[in-house]
């Protein structure tokens, strides 16, 4: 004899529609995963870059007190550089707000200095803003760390919500499928039924349905992820064609880690797909004898 | 290949003790059922259209929790088994479908050998066997035939190999002579006792043909009024008799 016919028939239009509900699912869930792990990892960059850096800003001096103020900065433990910035450097920074004219010599500009202190050294901030006051020159010290920690929190949120998103689109797919089997359930209770009678266990029953959403998942994850990968090899190309000018944007690019969700989103909508319509499936027996 | 076998304790095969049955609010549809049949017996079960007949018979194949009473197969109690156990019992109990409940997407062979795989058989090992009990119903030629391309006493027969296949220790049919012509409605007969005669098979039919019952001496239980009887016209002896004024006379 001929490979035995599946003991439940293959689907129909039903299961097409399903196909493609869990494949839309699976290609959010692996995005919204891609974006937590990229918020994740462009926090850490930032927080990273920023760490130990400081700016101490002297509105009442020339370059010569500057070099005072320097000097005094150096000297304070913890510190590895100090540089003033150049007139150059400053409209530079100031170019985004101002136009690439350059400032006019009569605008009065504080003094800026650049400092690179030891992250590991607690109050930096305070403490370079007390020696300074102590050799008589006035200061404003900015701790780069404090911006970066609000940063670091918003991210974290984003983060948290990326997380959210993939959980709500896991659950989804897992409600959409246990649906989904349940109405194939009803659409196919003369042969549960006759199984049931001949004898089969709940697991036997059960597997069947199982191995045809385990197979659905399988295949729809398969589809999602591939469309995800898609989807952020395109961003990502965008970012590189335009995104030099586009300074705020995080730097992006596909890590080991992220092939590595797109390789498991399948493997778990397949999992997710096995497990609904298994409970599914035992529910619905436990109400027959 | 090895078959279920009568426990070796087991002294009834069914019995069904004050055992009442109703749908959802309705009135009973059976009623304070008495049934003792035992190991090897052949008995049939008659009864008006609608008299529950087939309630009675999927009482007997555990497709049904009794409202009241307890339903005994092999002398174990079924109302606290485990689902597992359930199963296992079933396994022993083989059923032809009034409505044959063939499954469409399988051929012949494959309906017939359902009740195979799911015990978990090789196809190679029981291959034959199947075939040869295909061709034994006359339906040799058309192993690879889809029900809807059967006629409704070919699918008649396919269900009734399916029901033997794994000679069960109980043999149930509801109407199992309806859709064949005479000859063949005796040739099945001849199966139904050849497997209570040589296995042992208890055997119940339920059925309207009264020239199938006389064809064998066997006890007739017959449903009336949500009672069951045994009607003396056709004699037996493993029955206990219930008597109701309202049927009697």
């Amino acid at each position: 004899m001929a490979k035995e016919t599946p003991l439940l028939p293959v689907e129909d239009v039903r299961e097409a529609a399903l196909f493609f509900v869990v494949g839309a699912l699976c290609f959010l869930a692996a995005l919204a995963a891609l974006s937590a792990k990229s918020t994740y990892g462009a926090a850490k960059s930032w927080t990273a870059e920023v760490q130990g850096e400081l700016t101490v800003s002297l509105p009442d001096v020339d370059r010569r007190g500057a070099d005072e103020a320097r000097e005094v900065i150096e000297q304070t433990q913890g510190v590895r550089t100090a540089r003033v910035l150049s007139k150059e450097e400053i409209d530079a920074l100031l170019e985004p707000n101002f136009g690439s004219r350059g400032l006019p010599d009569s605008l009065p500009l504080p003094q800026l200095i650049a400092v690179e202190a030891d992250p590991a050294v607690p109050d930096m901030g305070p403490t370079l803003a007390r020696n300074l006051a102590e050799a008589g020159i006035a200061s404003a010290v900015d701790e780069h760390a404090d911006w970066a920690g609000d940063v670091r929190r918003v991210l974290g949120v984003a983060r948290l919500t990326a997380l959210i998103a993939v959980a709500l689109l896991a659950s989804t797919a897992v409600a959409v499928i246990a649906f989904a089997t349940h109405a194939a359930l009803l659409a196919r209770r003369d042969i549960v039924d006759v199984l049931h009678l001949a004898g089969a266990r709940d697991r036997f029953i059960a597997g069947l349905f199982e191995r045809r959403f385990w197979v659905l998942g399988l295949r729809a994850g398969a589809v999602g992820a591939l469309m995800a990968l898609g989807a952020a090899a395109l961003m990502i190309f965008t970012v590189q064609v335009h995104g030099s000018r586009a300074g705020l944007l995080p730097e992006l690019s596909l890590d080991f880690l992220d092939l590595v969700i797109l390789v498991v989103t399948p493997v778990i909508a397949g999992f997710a797909a096995r497990f609904a319509a298994r409970m599914t499936v035992i529910r619905a027996l436990k109400g027959m004898m | 290949m090895t078959y279920p076998r009568h426990d070796l304790f087991d002294d009834v095969a069914v019995r069904l003790d004050s055992v009442s049955l109703r749908y959802d609010t309705s009135e009973d549809i059976l009623s304070d059922i008495d049934l003792v049949l035992k190991p090897g017996s052949f008995s049939f079960l008659t009864g008006a259209s609608g008299a529950g007949k087939t309630s009675l018979l999927k009482l007997l194949y555990l497709a049904l929790k009794p409202s009241r009473g307890e339903v005994s197969l092999f002398g174990r109690p079924t109302s606290n088994l485990t689902r597992d156990q359930l199963s296992s019992l079933r396994r022993r109990v083989g059923v032809v479908f009034q409505e044959f409940r063939l499954l469409e997407h399988l051929s012949a062979y494959e309906n017939v050998a359902l009740p195979l795989r799911v015990l978990g058989r090789r196809e190679s090992d029981y291959r034959a066997d199947v075939e040869e009990l295909l061709a034994w119903v006359g339906l040799g030629q058309r192993l690879h035939a889809k029900p809807p391309t059967l006629s409704g006493g070919e699918q008649q027969r396919v269900a009734i190999a399916r029901a033997v296949v794994t000679q069960p220790d109980i043999l149930i049919a509801d109407e199992p002579t309806g859709n064949v012509d005479p000859d063949m409605g005796t040739r099945l007969m001849r199966l139904f006792l050849e497997l209570n005669k040589r296995r042992g098979t208890t055997v119940i039919i339920a059925t309207h043909d009264l020239g199938l019952v006389r064809q064998v001496e066997a006890p007739v239980y017959r449903l009336s009024n949500r009672l069951l009887v045994q009607d003396v016209e056709f004699g037996g002896e493993t029955a206990r008799r219930r008597t109701d004024p309202g049927l009697e006379g």
